[in-house]
């Protein structure tokens, strides 16, 4: 009696199955290709089940290996960051009133919320280490040369996109070390020529950073820069796939096995290279893995420290910098200037134009000297600021902010008798500070 | 001559018409801009400096003062009659009081008129008006002769942050002073103690100038048995707690002057917690009863700063790590209350009172260092999430590593 219940059940269910089978469209399957998940072209003419099947035998080149692992980590760092971004957000509260007590919940009431938090923070770190190292893989192989000069574009916006993430989600916490640092580097801003002014405005929306900056930039980091980044992510895995992944330096370039339209036929098949499944899955897995676990050590390890909540009126004695492009920005204000970290800017979006001038068929490095030579100061330079940064990272806010006209509108702090709000109060040098003063 | 005398009238009204602008736009014009007005055909330096100041304000003119004819243009009229150039000190002295020792013109303004009343009493005031001393200040010596602003406008030589210059202008004059026998570093002393720090680093007017403790018109340095009620003007509970104490007996009696047997007047010192024990060494001896006494004081108080440090870290670490921390704060700041209440016990020298203020202190503290503590171990146990992390981590990567590698030898 049960068995013939649970036989009829099972064929039911199967039933079920193959209708969804059957009337499920393999297209669909773009929709995984589009979002980096699969990468063989998919057969729409096979039923789901065995599209996907198909798609997981595609065939990668021999030579794609554990030197294009950056770019994959970039991907799972933005799915981590996206996850753990969407955690925060149910309990985070982008007002000034609440901005700081709702961190506060976030890593001392809420379960995980503390691994949660520090996972974002240092994913946001790691995602830039990796995203510069698969920029440069791409850079030193001449992997942007035609026909991948569109995704090298999509690659530096991308870049773009990374970064201003990470600068507008470095105010979110609203303590001491944000605000100012964001302070600092809006002062520079301010200071480039012609569009600085009006720039820095409209990214404050006020003339100190406020609560109008703190909604800005809410809204940049959880409803704009989403958007542009899956959409240019989309399209940067898409060309991947039209373009192909390009060949070591020794090797010569493949014809594009691919169609123009993009769609598949049998003809394009290959027998030759290293099968996406189990391979390259499992060589992904092995990353992933330890990419995660890496971000969650680092989060346990070294939780990033919740400073005072941000005070307009009084600069903090150090500021810590939490945030690797921090410290390149810190470094270029500093020690070159407003102007230093303007020109950094412009030589990062003059990687874009690389493809355009550097268009022939040398691949070697040393047949480029000009092309290597802006790679390597954009490169190395970064390294440099960024160690220049962590060093003189603690210093407080740079001596633009403590000119004395900026400093005599923070005088009148203290009337008379000394309160104990906020901060901790000072123990008095003896016993005699009780009587009236 | 004549023509001397026009080319200053012409001057004059030139003057007069296009008086200061920022004169004007500060200050109701005073009248003595006025072109009909002889004095400022020559002295045009003392009109503008006298209709800044408040006499100006008032409508009280020159002649007032130094008589004479305003209205002549020329010197020999303009100086004719109940004339006085530039009066004595004395005189001075005189004129000033004409109507400052007025209560009823005084009233109007609400200005005391005792002010000659005081300086009679006073020194300077006994030697310039007694012994006829020519050394001894006159009224014009702390106050402009006639740039005279109010006390409150921080230009007036008698605002808080100028008296301790105006008063050292002679009393850092260390000629003049060698003939009366008093030392001149009472201003660089009063800068670097409490009371100078209050005043021109914090800009706490509320704390006491030169004229605090020594009456303005009525300056006198308090005498022995004074200092502690001069003192104990401000800082009324110490005083309070300093004569229900032992040395308070004592300051009655004369045989202690007062707050100075500890702290030194214009540089007003805090005596360090560490220094307690060996202030008292100073003058009981290092045996005595007094001395042990001082030492317990000094080890409480000692032993409830320390608290006081470890329990603001541990509020800090806890702040550092995202904890809210209110409750400490308040604990915090409940703890440093007791503390503060130890100056009550310096000064009645109350044992058994600082032994419950310790304990008052200690009470809340260690409730802080308590709840610091067990947060650090709960944040120290976050660490153990690694074993299995790591674990997990380390044999799927075995796993797969060890895949990968059948699959490349197959």
């Amino acid at each position: 009696m049960i068995r013939r219940l649970l036989s009829a059940t099972r064929q039911s269910a199967r039933g079920v199955w193959d209708d969804i089978k059957a009337s499920t469209d393999a297209s669909l399957l773009g929709v995984m290709r589009f979002v980096g998940l699969l990468y063989g072209p998919i057969d729409r003419r096979l039923q789901i089940d065995q599209a996907f099947r198909k798609a997981l035998q595609y065939r990668l080149p021999s030579y794609v290996g554990w030197r294009h692992a950056p770019g994959g980590v970039t991907y799972l760092l933005f799915m981590v960051l996206v996850v753990t971004g969407v955690l925060l957000a149910v309990f985070y509260r982008p007002s000034v009133e609440e901005a700081y007590p709702s961190i506060q919940h976030i890593v001392s009431e809420r379960p995980f919320g503390w691994l949660i938090r520090d996972v974002h923070h240092w994913a946001a770190n790691l995602i830039v280490i990796a995203l510069l190292a698969h920029m440069a893989r791409v850079f030193f192989e001449a992997a942007y040369k035609p026909p991948r000069e569109t995704n090298w574009l999509l690659g530096i916006l991308l870049l773009g996109v990374v970064l201003a993430f990470g600068s507008t989600g470095y105010l979110l916490p609203w303590d001491q070390w944000s605000y100012w640092i964001v302070t600092e580097v809006m002062n520079a801003v301010g200071h480039w020529p012609v569009v600085g002014t009006t720039l820095a405005d409209r990214l404050m929306g006020d003339v100190i950073v406020s609560g109008a900056t703190l909604s800005r930039f809410f809204a940049l980091h959880v409803i704009v820069l989403p958007w542009v980044a899956f959409v240019l992510l989309g399209y940067h895995f898409t060309l991947v796939r039209r373009r192909g992944i390009a060949p070591p330096m020794t090797q010569p370039e493949e014809r594009p096995r691919w169609r123009k339209s993009g769609l598949f036929s049998p003809e394009d098949e290959s027998n030759d290279g290293i099968p996406f499944f189990p391979n390259h899955l499992l060589r992904s897995f092995i990353v992933g893995t330890l990419t995660l676990t890496v971000t969650v050590t680092l989060a346990i390890l070294w939780p990033r420290t919740v400073a005072p909540p941000a005070d307009p009126y009084s600069l903090p004695d150090r500021l810590v910098s939490t945030w690797v492009p921090v410290d390149v920005s810190l470094a270029l204000i500093r020690l070159v200037g407003p102007w230093g970290l303007g020109a950094f800017f412009v030589l990062g979006v003059s990687l874009i134009l690389i493809p355009l001038v550097d268009r022939g068929p040398e691949r070697q490095l040393r047949k480029r000297p000009v092309v290597a030579a802006v790679g390597l100061s954009f490169f190395l330079g970064y390294v440099v600021l960024f160690a220049a940064g962590r060093i003189i990272g603690s210093v407080p806010p740079s001596a633009d902010l403590r000119q004395p006209e900026a400093a005599e509108l923070t005088v009148p702090t203290r009337p008379g008798v000394p309160l104990p709000e906020p901060g901790l109060p000072e123990i008095p040098d003896d016993g005699s500070g009780g009587g009236a003063r | 001559m004549r023509c001397v005398s026009w080319a200053c009238g012409i001057a004059g009204v030139l003057l007069g018409a296009a008086a200061p602008a920022q004169a004007h736009a500060l200050q109701q014009e005073p009248a003595v801009s006025d072109s009909t007005y002889g004095c400022t055909i020559c002295h045009a330096d003392k009109r503008r400096a006298f209709s800044q100041g408040v006499h100006a304000e008032r409508d009280i003119r020159c002649e007032r003062c130094h008589g004479g004819d305003p209205s002549a243009i020329e010197v020999a009229p303009a100086h004719e009659g109940r004339f006085l150039g530039t009066p004595t000190k004395l005189e001075t002295v005189r004129l000033c009081s004409e109507c400052h020792a007025d209560p009823d013109q005084m009233r109007q303004f609400g200005l005391s008129a005792d002010q000659l009343a005081e300086f009679r009493t006073s020194r300077h005031g006994q030697l310039l008006l007694e012994a006829r001393n020519d050394d001894a200040p006159t009224c014009t010596d702390c106050h402009d002769a006639h740039l005279i602003r109010r006390t409150a406008d921080a230009r007036s030589e008698a605002h808080p942050t100028n008296i301790p210059s105006t008063c050292a202008t002679c009393h850092e004059d260390a000629a003049l002073m060698e003939r009366y026998g008093i030392p001149t570093d009472q201003l660089e002393r009063y800068r670097a103690g409490a009371h100078g720090i209050a005043v021109f680093e914090e800009r706490n007017f509320a704390a006491p100038t030169c004229i605090g403790c020594h009456g303005s018109h009525a300056a006198l340095p308090p005498r022995t048995r004074e200092v502690t009620d001069v003192c104990g003007h401000c800082h009324q509970t110490l005083a309070h707690d300093f004569y229900a104490g032992p040395h308070g007996a004592a300051a009655r009696r004369q045989a202690l002057p007062g707050c100075l047997a500890c702290h030194s007047n214009h540089g007003t010192e805090r005596i360090a917690f560490d220094a307690i024990a060996d202030l008292c060494a100073s003058c009981h001896g290092e045996e005595s009863a007094m001395s042990t006494l001082g030492r317990a004081l000094q080890e409480e108080i000692l032993r409830a700063e320390e608290e006081l440090h470890l329990a603001a870290e541990a509020i800090e670490e806890m702040a550092a790590s995202g904890r809210p921390v209110e409750d400490e704060r308040f604990r915090y700041v409940a703890a440093l209350t007791a503390f503060q209440q130890f100056a009550a016990t310096q000064h009645s020298l109350d044992i058994e009172h600082a032994e419950e203020l310790g304990r008052q202190v200690r009470s809340n503290t260690g409730v802080i260092r308590a709840t610091a503590e067990a947060h650090a171990e709960e944040r120290w146990e976050h660490r153990l999430l690694l074993i299995p992390i790591w674990f997990l981590a380390l044999s799927a990567v075995a796993f797969a590593a060890f895949k990968l590698r059948e699959l490349r030898l197959g």
